[in-house]
């Protein structure tokens, strides 16, 4: 598979610098690029029998996907960002409404975004949703994990609280005790989490 | 023995780098020397990053949430005053987005306009479609239903009695179905009024009344019947003289009206007798125009209330004398009844009479209804009047 594209270089130099700036966590930069093509994607899916909030799901989660490539360092862009972003949107938007209709689905393309094919954004979107799919499952097991646990964990990792913070918080005689609660509460997600996952992959 | 749970705070301590050296090469022998060992550290390993992605996640979602709120509080217009473009890394892109500067109503007109699109050309294009079907249809059918009267002339020709008659013979035919003989044929009847042209036996009718007639009875105010033959037809001016053919008939006696060879003035008091039902009626006007139908100078209008039957009816004068032959109407004018002028009858009987036929033609030269009142007139009158009955 060749992605040779007929212009030389399809990165603009505004597109760089945006990247570049995201990638070193620049937020002002992902909120520039959320700003600059929310329109075209929000005219896509209204255009394409969606509401505002599907735009709004949909951009956002297309968004992400490129986010996350983008911090990863993994992004290998061969068109600009624009195309990149619609091809995903596109793609995310297809997907929700063949679920959501049982009859085949027609998309109405804006001409100007030219060859949305061979963006990358297919397998991309692939492993974001492989990533999607783990994610829920962690959710899922954190869920079904039982309170101090839960909200052990979610307060370390996912509040990025100190131990310190947490000892205090869940009444623990010193850190070291949180420090074995949490180290125990890992091998009882371990075994859900894994359970579930694997589970789900067969 | 270590637990789980020791085996994960050592993990821990090694993925953040606080193992000592001599500790730290000890687990990575032991995890290069025992799988079991490797996977479990691999599975907490997979764990933990999937526990600080999914974490990332929800930041990065969180953060996007709050862009798109921001986003939408830009757009709105108390707060266009492009006070957020300071903040703005202008720098990267000085692209200006149209869509942002448009107001709430219209935002939504825009949305419902892209959602509805395809639909609305659709009903449209239909509503147009049946809009021009409907006048077209209208037009074709109007313009259908007049075809017929496209003259807006009516001949005065009665045929009350065609449907009755048709059911009966229908009926009549049913009855003798099966049976030996002859059924006797359909006979489509209509009628008019006539009226005697000379004491021999001529009669004067409207030429549509005995149009395509194979036989015509010729009956009296005092119910004689006699037979009769069409002699001449005037088409055009809608005339037709009859010549009564019994054996047994011996002339109507002395006329008592005179034919008018001149014309008739405007405004004259003018009166009819026919037969538009199974009586005799009287109808009396005056007379309103000296031409016809679009101008036909060979017709009067007269502004007497006729209806079918009353074709081929004397028009007489105050004085009595025959001044025309009612022929029809207009449809769409108020009581406007067209005659044919009695100079024209003058003309086509001369015309007639210098061919030499078998039985001259004498008119009446001088009528005996002048001076007399009107009810005297008609008694006098109505002897000379006759229903045409035509069997087609």
């Amino acid at each position: 598979m060749s992605r040779s594209n007929p212009t030389s270089s399809p990165l603009t130099p505004t597109d760089d610098a945006l990247i570049a700036a995201i990638r070193n966590g620049d937020e002002r930069a992902l909120a520039h690029l959320y700003r600059l093509h929310w329109p075209m994607v929000s005219h896509f899916v209204l255009q394409n029998s969606g509401t505002d909030d599907d735009a709004q799901d949909v951009y956002q989660e297309g968004v992400v996907v490129f986010y996350e490539k983008v911090r990863d360092g993994s992004l290998e862009l061969s068109c600009q960002i624009k195309t990149y972003l619609y091809a995903v949107c596109r793609r995310l938007w297809l997907k929700r409404l063949t679920s959501k209709s049982r009859f085949g689905v027609r998309l109405l393309d804006d001409e100007e975004h030219g060859p949305y094919l061979n963006t990358g954004a297919e397998e991309d979107l692939l492993a974001a949703e492989e990533q999607d799919r783990r994610f829920d499952t962690m959710s899922e097991a954190l869920n079904h994990l039982g309170e101090p646990c839960r909200s052990l964990l979610e307060g370390f990792y996912l509040l990025d609280k100190s131990m310190q913070d947490l000892t205090a918080e869940f009444g623990y005689t010193n850190a070291d005790n949180a420090k074995n609660q949490k180290y125990k509460c890992l091998v009882r997600l371990k075994k859900l989490f894994f359970t579930h996952y694997k589970e789900e992959s067969i | 023995m270590m637990t789980e749970a020791d085996y994960y705070a050592l993990f821990e301590a090694y993925a953040l780098g606080e193992l000592a050296g001599p500790a730290r090469a000890n687990l990575e022998a032991r995890l290069a020397a025992d799988p079991a060992l490797a996977l479990r550290y691999a599975d907490f390993k997979e764990m933990t990053s999937t526990l600080r992605a999914y974490s990332q996640r929800q930041k990065v979602r969180q953060q996007l949430q709050s862009l798109h709120a921001t986003m939408l509080a830009a757009e709105t217009p108390e707060e266009l005053t492009s006070a957020a473009t300071p903040t703005e890394p202008g720098k990267l892109t000085p692209s200006v987005n149209p869509m942002l500067r448009i107001s709430r109503t219209e935002r939504r007109l825009r949305e419902f306009w892209n959602g509805h699109r395809a639909t609305m050309g659709v009903a449209a294009s239909v509503a147009v479609l049946a809009v021009f079907c409907t006048l077209l249809g209208l037009e074709w059918w109007r313009a259908a239903k007049t075809q017929p009267s496209m003259y807006g002339y009516t001949v005065l020709k009665r045929e009350v009695e065609r449907i009755k008659k048709s059911q009966k013979d229908l009926t009549l035919t049913l009855n003798q179905f099966g049976r030996a003989g002859s059924t006797p044929p359909v006979a489509k009847e209509s009628s008019g009024t006539g009226f005697a042209l000379t004491s021999e036996g001529y009669l004067v009718t409207s030429y549509h009344v005995i149009q395509g007639a194979d036989s015509v009875l010729v009956e009296g105010h005092d119910h004689k019947r006699y037979h009769a033959e069409p002699v001449y037809s005037d088409r055009k001016h809608d005339l037709a003289i009859l010549r009564i053919t019994d054996k047994t008939f011996n002339g109507f006696g002395r006329l008592p009206y005179a034919i008018k060879e001149g014309q008739a003035d405007l405004g004259e008091r003018v009166y009819t007798l026919g037969y538009p039902r199974e009586d005799v009626v009287y109808g009396e006007g005056a007379l309103s125009a000296r031409s016809g139908f679009q101008g036909d100078t060979a017709f009067y209008q007269v502004s007497i209330p006729v209806n079918p039957g009353n074709s081929g009816g004397p028009l007489l004068d105050e004085r009595g004398n025959l001044i025309g032959v009612v022929s029809g109407r207009q449809n769409d004018a108020q009581s406007a009844a067209f005659a044919t002028k009695s100079s024209y009858l003058v003309r086509l009987v001369d015309s007639l009479a210098a061919a030499k036929p078998a039985v001259p033609y004498l008119l009446p030269r001088y009528g005996q209804l002048a001076g007399t009142s009107r009810p005297q007139q008609l008694k006098k009158l109505q002897d000379y009047v006759f229903v045409v009955k035509v069997f087609e």
